[in-house]
């Protein structure tokens, strides 16, 4: 096997560029909740986040990078056709998702990087339908409307785990205190807690939207058989660490300074919810928005109670990157395989 | 945030709390009613340059109030998820806003004609603005206990303690109702020695004065609606 392969180059490097957003953008807002409340300095949450981002990643990350990967288009039908087939449409892939995010944050719109990877991969799928190299019948649609149904239910369950966490610790600590600062102040604890939690859940759900097409090429090209190599995880990790170190820990502080509601007890209970949505999701294969299962989570804290205001028109914002999202990425994606196969690359 | 920053955050969800300048708001309408107060000693003096100062002073705290009252009013709209409910937050800053108005009146009021008041009214006159003072004082500790019962999210017995601020507001403005009465009293026995214009003026003083009390008083109560309520 070359290492030296032009194609390996390239897609190790679009899978970093994939894996530097994600650091950038999606960890930075999964830890700013974290620095907001005061729970952890800015360079020890830099720390925590990338020490378990790339655990989670590594030790937690195959599932989904399998469900990218081969879950939704069937890429070894197309491997035995042509293996080349399969690079370049994951090489198309990744460069649309990336070049989808990179505008979306460009404009601070509330995109997801798992619905740009997932549009991407099935425009790849359908363009191949299209020119006969698979039956449309071969995308897996059954899968493809399960991750899309827990696009939808990940927010809602987030909402519903942390309104009740944030319940109990009302009853339980909030209303019993005489000093309710106290409480917070014992809650910066299990907030550090929390924060590494949902570094290591993140890490093990968001890893394979930079390295599910990495290892589908890489297998193509044999660079990768049976399971996820750990090495690809890593890269994937080591990708996002670097994206938090980068750039992402601006995006920290500007959340810190921004989220003073987020106090400990509201933010261990958004956090919390979180987590556990997103690995529950890690573990059932499926790769969902860190990012809008923390919005979800953070109205349920306001639901109950628990925040001064929320502005509720996110929703809309969301619901509308959901609609805009996987058809432009699956068209891009179409569009860049149909070029490199144009050209003949 | 500049548009262009490569940043996407989750922070839209977070709307600015309207807590924070409603005691700010809150806060306005007692310290013009301090320097009514002030504007009151003057008065009595017959310093009208000075009363003519204070009501000036008075008339900037007014506008910086409603200035508050507007980015309130402003940031709280349709998709704006409060703790409690949004129509009851507007019912009480209304009367509120109210309390830095009749204020603002009462200092133009004064301005408008010297003082001729006997000794004994000017004493009874004192009283009125010192129970009126007593008055919002108390209304301003309620607004006070609005930030610990955001932060144990509405605790039973964080409830409890503001609300029991309510009751004492109410009594206090029963108080100030009692010594505007015997004034208004006072003012029309000693008609005669007055003159019309003096009782007009001087019943119309009290009865405005009277008012910042009634506000406080109101406001107390729409805030208890909004508490129990949410």
């Amino acid at each position: 096997m070359d290492y030296l392969n032009p194609y390996m180059i390239i897609l190790v490097l679009a899978g970093l560029y994939m894996a530097w957003n994600i650091g950038a953008n999606d960890l930075a807002n999964a830890m700013g909740t974290s620095v907001g409340s005061g729970a952890l300095t800015l360079k020890k949450v830099v720390i925590v986040a990338a020490f378990f981002e790339f655990t989670g990643a590594v030790f937690f990350g195959k599932r989904v990078t399998t469900t990218i990967a081969k879950g939704i288009v069937p890429l070894d039908a197309i491997k035995t056709i042509d293996p080349h087939l399969v690079v370049l449409g994951m090489l198309a892939a990744i460069l649309a998702a990336g070049f989808w995010i990179t505008l979306a944050t460009f404009y601070n719109l509330p995109v997801s990087t798992t619905h740009s990877i997932v549009g991407a991969v099935l425009g790849f799928g359908i363009i191949a339908a299209m020119m006969d190299i698979i039956a449309i019948n071969d995308i897996q649609w059954s899968i493809l409307a399960k991750i899309v149904a827990s696009w939808l239910i990940s927010p809602i369950l987030g909402a519903i785990i942390a309104y009740i966490i944030f319940l109990i610790v009302r009853f339980l600590f909030l209303q019993r205190a005489t000093e309710p600062h106290d409480v917070e102040r014992k809650f910066v604890y299990l907030q550090i807690m929390t924060a590494c939690y949902i570094a290591f859940a993140h890490g093990s759900n968001d890893v394979a939207n930079a390295v599910g097409p990495l290892y589908a090429g890489l297998n193509a090209l044999g660079a990768a058989d049976g399971g996820v190599p750990i090495w690809v995880l890593a890269v994937g990790g080591i990708g996002m660490v670097i994206g938090l170190a980068t750039w992402g820990y601006r995006v920290i502080e500007t959340i810190g300074t921004r989220i003073t509601e987020l106090t400990p007890t509201r933010g261990f209970s958004a956090e919390f919810a979180t987590a556990s949505v997103v690995i529950l999701h890690s573990y059932s294969s499926l790769p969902i928005s860190t990012t809008h299962t923390l919005v979800g989570s953070v109205i349920g804290v306001g639901l109950a109670g628990g925040l001064a205001a929320v502005d509720l028109s996110v929703i809309g914002k969301i619901v509308a990157s959901w609609i805009t999202t996987v058809p432009i990425a699956a068209l891009t994606s179409a569009v860049i395989f149909t070029i490199l196969l144009g050209i003949g690359i | 945030m500049k548009k262009f920053d490569y940043i996407r955050t989750v922070l839209d969800i977070f709307a600015t709390s309207p807590f924070k300048p409603i005691a700010m708001h809150a806060s306005k309408g007692v310290e013009a009613t301090y320097i009514l107060q002030k504007s009151f000693e003057a008065y009595c003096e017959g310093n009208m340059d000075a009363v003519l100062e204070y009501s000036r002073q008075i008339d900037s705290i007014e506008h910086e109030a409603d200035i508050i009252k507007q980015t309130i009013r402003s940031e709280i709209s349709s998709s704006i998820m409060l703790p409690v409910k949004a129509e009851d937050l507007f019912n009480f800053l209304k009367p509120q806003d109210s309390i830095a108005d009749v204020a603002q009146e009462v200092g133009f009021w004064m301005t408008l004609r010297k003082c001729e008041v006997p000794q004994d009214l000017k004493e009874e006159l004192k009283r009125l603005v010192e129970k009126t003072i007593e008055t919002v004082d108390t209304y301003e500790l309620l607004i006070g206990e609005l930030e610990d019962l955001l932060e144990s999210s509405f605790g039973k017995k964080d409830v409890k303690e503001a609300l029991a601020l309510v009751p004492r507001v109410e009594e206090l403005e029963h108080e100030v109702d009692i010594i505007e009465k015997n004034l208004m009293m006072k003012i029309f026995n000693s008609e005669n020695e007055l003159g019309g214009a003096a009782v007009y003026h001087l019943t119309e003083l009290v009865k405005l004065t009277g008012d910042i009390a009634d506000k406080a008083e109101h406001a107390a109560d729409r805030l208890r609606t909004m508490i129990l309520r949410r």
